[in-house]
């Protein structure tokens, strides 16, 4: 995999080319209802292929969400089929992310009693994936599930967690095991130049890192939960954050004595320097992950990096417009809307 | 063809005349106008009271008129309505502002209306495949029957149900959707209702007005479409003749309150003191008794008029005065900035050796008289501002044709007329005197670079800024040193011993001494005393390194004009190209070859030739003598392109 692919590299550009302006954004926000927003994005942005067939003013909000994740993933195997790069191992990246975040979903539904998986099942990527999700909903209890997974690698992810007596599972711990899985699963697969390798695994890494930050301050401001609960939940990867910074956070009392803790780490002096509000982690996190994943897209020439980066933001462009569609449907105000809007 | 002389102008009166001082101001077109609160000094002083300005109001809601009925505002003679009350001006644009808006307000409805009912022929027309009574299907009292599309993907879902009581039947399909319609016994509706909504199933409302089976209720609806189609354009033509009807007077409404809007502004720049008011700027001296003129009426307003003073408190603004050949070069001055008020008007040069350096890289007699058609009918009917360039380059361009004998690729088309005249150094082949067009370009390079550095020297000197006049690398010195070393070598050349000890040391090491000591020695000349800011090493360190730098630019500033040479042989030898693909073929292919070679010679050429000699223009020579510092000469006047929003 020690072609560089530049077709990709200048094909994804031209796409990023197009994403939405904070004109674009500031226009969105302003609209009077979901019909309206739907209706800019079909008439002035780049989803106007996407949203063709449908009516804008009858148009289901949770139909138009749907069709913004559906083009993430079509976007993805557009670019990765460009070149025909998607036949190497880690290109299949987007794909088992999907299915583990389903699985991941459906441990969510089981536990909650809930039929609903099947209503959001990403349909599109269903003859992709290894696991057959119309019939994953089919899945009745914790243990069907393990005998449904038995020839999927996810069987052996699963193995030791145990459902408790009313067979709930550990919802937290199976994302874990997923995500662990996950970057284990991706890294190995990242056959490709050494610099280009390190500058991902920096990036994976990165990310790693504020995903943990974030667990962890949910688990302490929302659950008060100790330091050896939140070690055990978090990834057993780190980059920047050290045992002795991560001791440091994970050990906070408190949700104040975190940020204090956390404003002293590489990332919290980030978020400080660059403006973002530290108290809201959060939003700060994901606004610090694309800043990143924008970098990383801009100053690189290679395929693999411009792939992740690409996705990550036009994921986080997705999330943006689903932000802006709740806000108009609950009657916020655009000026408070802005603020959950990452550019 | 330098910089207009400015007067600076200070004008004093009763502050209750201000406003009809103003207006004369906004009207003349050439007050440049000032900040008076800049000169007015210690004094007590205040800017005219800033008040709300009254026509921003009414002119806001004659913009917002405008949009609304699509009526583009414009100058118009507004003197028939100046007898009009502000209320009576208020009351006519309300008017028809609320005219206005309960005609769109009606095309709105109409448009609602059509909406409503194309919405529900695209239904009907998805359902084709109903043949029951719309009205019969929706009154079954034990079945439930929702009519709609479902989402492709949602409809493979379907299967996960197979066991709650409902049944699909699906009519048509498109790219997305699945249109059809389920039917569900009344006791599970409310769950299969729930199913259906979180499968984004759009249920389709079809209106009551709606009779008969699907062909008959499509049939109806097209009607009524039609004739909604109808009222909609009815009432836009409507909309359409009103605002004809009030185009005119809305423009001189407009011109009146945007002559008032605009002079109120004004307001902001004067001074009042002492019951008095101060305006200050500037005027071209040419127009300065046309503007004392105005004023003659005003008694108790005085208008005193002196030169500019280009290092008092207001820097004179630029306005340049060119002559008609060099007019349009003033573009690429502008580009690059105005010159400073005593600095000189670059224009007429950088016309002369734009023209020169063009035609000598684009030398060819046929290319040369079509360019400059193209650009006096461009800059004539396209108003194109490269255009009247682009027509004076072109001439210079054919001359050099006919001095290389260049026409249309065609290089011996004028030897017989060379022949016939008798002269025999010309036509000048290029590609058979290569040597002497590289040698003379860059001779010609020499000269320009001096040229430059001779300007400086005359500004500086003018300027009273003798450190850079004398001591510096565009100085005397550095005119001294390049000159010598020219001088030198060609002297070396020709076969003469000129690099002496005395002619070293005098002309050579002397000038570069001075250089080197530039700060000081000018420091010495003004009375000053000399105090390195950084230490005497730091001195020395930095003067080398710029010293060197110096000799580098000389070095590369002079070779940098063989470009000029360079691009006359690349022109020829792309035409020399398109001659021998021209021979290559036969019938109409070689007059075809020979017209589209000369386009895309032309088209090319043209461009880079342009961009080369302007570079030629902005670094090798701008960079020797030029700071393009200049304020604007922008005299004051009421813009009628621009709305209130």
């Amino acid at each position: 995999m020690l072609r560089n692919y530049n077709a990709t590299v200048a094909k994804i550009m031209a796409i990023y080319g197009k994403r939405l302006t904070p004109q674009d954004y500031a226009e969105l926000m302003n609209r009077q209802s979901v019909a309206d927003a739907a209706d800019y994005l079909k008439k002035n942005t780049h989803y106007s292929k996407l949203l063709s067939a449908v009516d804008t003013n009858t148009v289901h909000r949770g139909m138009l969400e749907n069709l913004l994740h559906r083009s993430v993933f079509e976007t993805y195997m557009r670019i990765t089929g460009f070149e025909n790069i998607s036949k190497q191992e880690f290109y299949n990246y987007k794909i088992i992310q999907t299915e583990i975040d389903e699985i991941v979903r459906f441990i969510r539904c089981l536990n909650a009693g809930s039929d609903n998986f099947i209503k959001s099942v990403p349909m599109y990527v269903n003859n992709l994936t290894s696991v057959d999700l119309l019939e994953l909903a089919k899945v009745k209890s914790f243990e069907e599930l393990l005998i449904f997974l038995d020839k999927t690698p996810y069987k052996d992810v699963l193995k030791g967690v145990e459902p408790d007596v009313d067979g709930k599972v550990d919802v937290t711990r199976c994302e874990t095991l997923f995500r662990t899985y996950f970057i284990n699963m991706l890294r190995k697969s990242m056959h490709f130049k050494s610099a280009d390798k390190k500058r991902l695994n920096d990036f994976l890494e990165t990310d790693i890192d504020l995903i943990n930050v974030i667990n962890s301050y949910r688990l302490t401001a929302y659950f008060d939960e100790p330091e050896e609960v939140i070690e055990k939940d978090m990834l057993p990867f780190y980059g920047r954050l050290d045992a002795e910074k991560r001791h440091a956070i994970y050990s906070a009392e408190s949700s104040e004595e975190f940020i204090r803790r956390f404003s002293k780490t590489f990332y919290g002096r980030q978020m400080i320097k660059n403006g973002y509000d530290i108290n809201d982690l959060e939003q700060s996190a994901m606004k610090l992950r694309h800043k990143y994943a924008k970098s990383m897209l801009r100053s690189s020439a290679s395929a693999p990096l411009s792939v992740y980066a690409f996705i990550f933001l036009l994921e986080t462009e997705v999330r943006n417009i689903i932000s802006i569609i709740e806000g108009i449907r609950y009657g916020v105000e655009a000026s408070k809307i802005a603020p959950l809007i990452i550019m | 063809m330098s910089i207009e002389k400015m007067e600076l102008v200070n004008i004093t009166g009763p502050a209750a005349e201000l406003d009809s001082v103003l207006v004369k101001l906004s009207g003349c077109g050439c007050f440049h106008m000032e900040q008076a609160s800049k000169i007015a000094g210690k004094k007590s002083v205040h800017a005219a009271p800033k008040e709300d300005n009254p026509y921003t109001a009414p002119l806001r809601q004659l913009s917002e008129l405008a949009a609304k009925s699509g009526v583009k505002l414009g100058w118009a003679d507004y003197s028939d309505i100046k007898s009009m009350s502000a209320l009576e001006l208020e009351q006519y644009i309300s008017e028809s502002k609320n005219t206005v808006d309960e005609l769109i307000a009606e095309e709105k409805q109409a448009g609602e209306q059509l909406s409503v009912h194309e919405q529900a022929l695209y239904q009907v027309d998805h359902l084709q495949g109903v043949t029951e009574d719309f009205s019969r299907i929706f009154h079954c009292e034990y079945i439930k029957v929702r009519l709609g599309k479902l989402p492709a993907e949602s409809f493979e879902k379907l299967s996960y149900y197979d066991d709650k009581p409902f049944f699909f039947m699906q009519f048509s399909e498109d790219k997305e959707y699945y249109w059809g319609m389920y039917f569900v016994p009344s006791a599970y509706q409310e769950e299969i209702d729930d199913i259906f909504d979180g499968l984004y199933f759009e249920r389709t409302h079809i209106p009551d007005f709606v009779r008969g089976d699907s062909k008959e209720a499509s049939e109806e609806l097209r009607k009524m479409v039609e004739e909604d189609k109808k009222k909609a354009d009815d009432c836009r033509k409507k909309l359409e003749t009103l605002m004809s009807q009030k185009s005119e007077k809305l423009n001189k409404l407009f011109s009146f309150l945007k002559t008032q809007h605009d002079n109120f502004e004004l307001r902001s720049n004067a001074v009042i003191s002492d019951g008095k008011f101060h305006v200050v700027g500037f005027v071209p001296k040419n127009n300065s008794d046309a503007f004392k003129a105005l004023f003659e009426n005003m008694e108790n307003v005085s208008a005193e008029m002196q030169p500019a003073d280009p290092k008092g408190k207001l820097s004179p603004p630029i306005k340049l005065k060119n002559g008609w050949f060099s007019r349009p070069f003033s573009l690429f001055v502008e580009m690059y900035g105005l010159p400073s008020y005593n600095c000189m008007n670059p224009t007429s040069l950088v016309a002369v050796t734009y023209s020169l350096l063009f035609g000598i890289m684009f030398g060819d007699f046929g290319q040369g008289i079509v360019m400059a058609i193209f650009g006096a009918l461009m800059g004539k009917y396209k108003k194109w501002s490269m255009g009247p360039i682009i027509a004076r380059v072109g001439v210079f361009g054919a001359i050099f044709g006919l001095l290389y004998g260049s026409v249309f690729g065609f290089e011996e088309l004028l030897d017989p007329v060379y022949e016939k005249l008798g002269i025999s150094f010309l036509p000048l082949k290029i590609m058979e005197n290569v040597p002497f067009i590289l040698i003379g370009t860059i001779a010609l390079g020499v000269l320009l670079i001096i040229i430059s550095i001779l300007i400086n020297i005359f500004i500086g000197i003018k300027n009273k800024e003798y450190a850079e006049a004398l001591f510096g690398n565009n100085g005397i010195a550095g005119l001294v040193f390049f000159g010598s070393i020219l001088g030198g070598l060609v002297g070396t050349v020709m076969g003469a011993k000129v690099f002496s000890v005395p002619y070293v040391l005098l002309l050579i090491v002397l000038p570069l001494i001075m250089m080197f000591m530039r700060e000081p020695l000018g420091c010495w000349v003004r009375g000053k005393k000399y105090k390195p800011e950084g230490g005497v090493g730091d001195f020395i360190a930095s003067n080398f390194f710029e010293v060197f730098e110096f000799l580098l630019g000389y070095t590369s500033n002079t070779l940098s004009f063989v470009r000029v040479g360079g691009f006359a042989l690349s022109h020829a030898s792309m035409m020399l190209v398109v001659m021998a693909l021209t021979k290559s073929m036969s019938g109409l292919g070689a007059p075809i070859m020979v017209v589209f070679g000369n386009v895309f010679v032309m088209g090319i050429e043209g461009l880079l030739v342009c961009i080369q000699t302007m570079r030629l223009e902005y670094y090798e020579m701008f960079s020797r003598f030029y700071s393009g510092d200049g304020v604007p000469f922008t005299p004051v006047k009421i813009n009628y392109d621009e709305t209130i929003e």
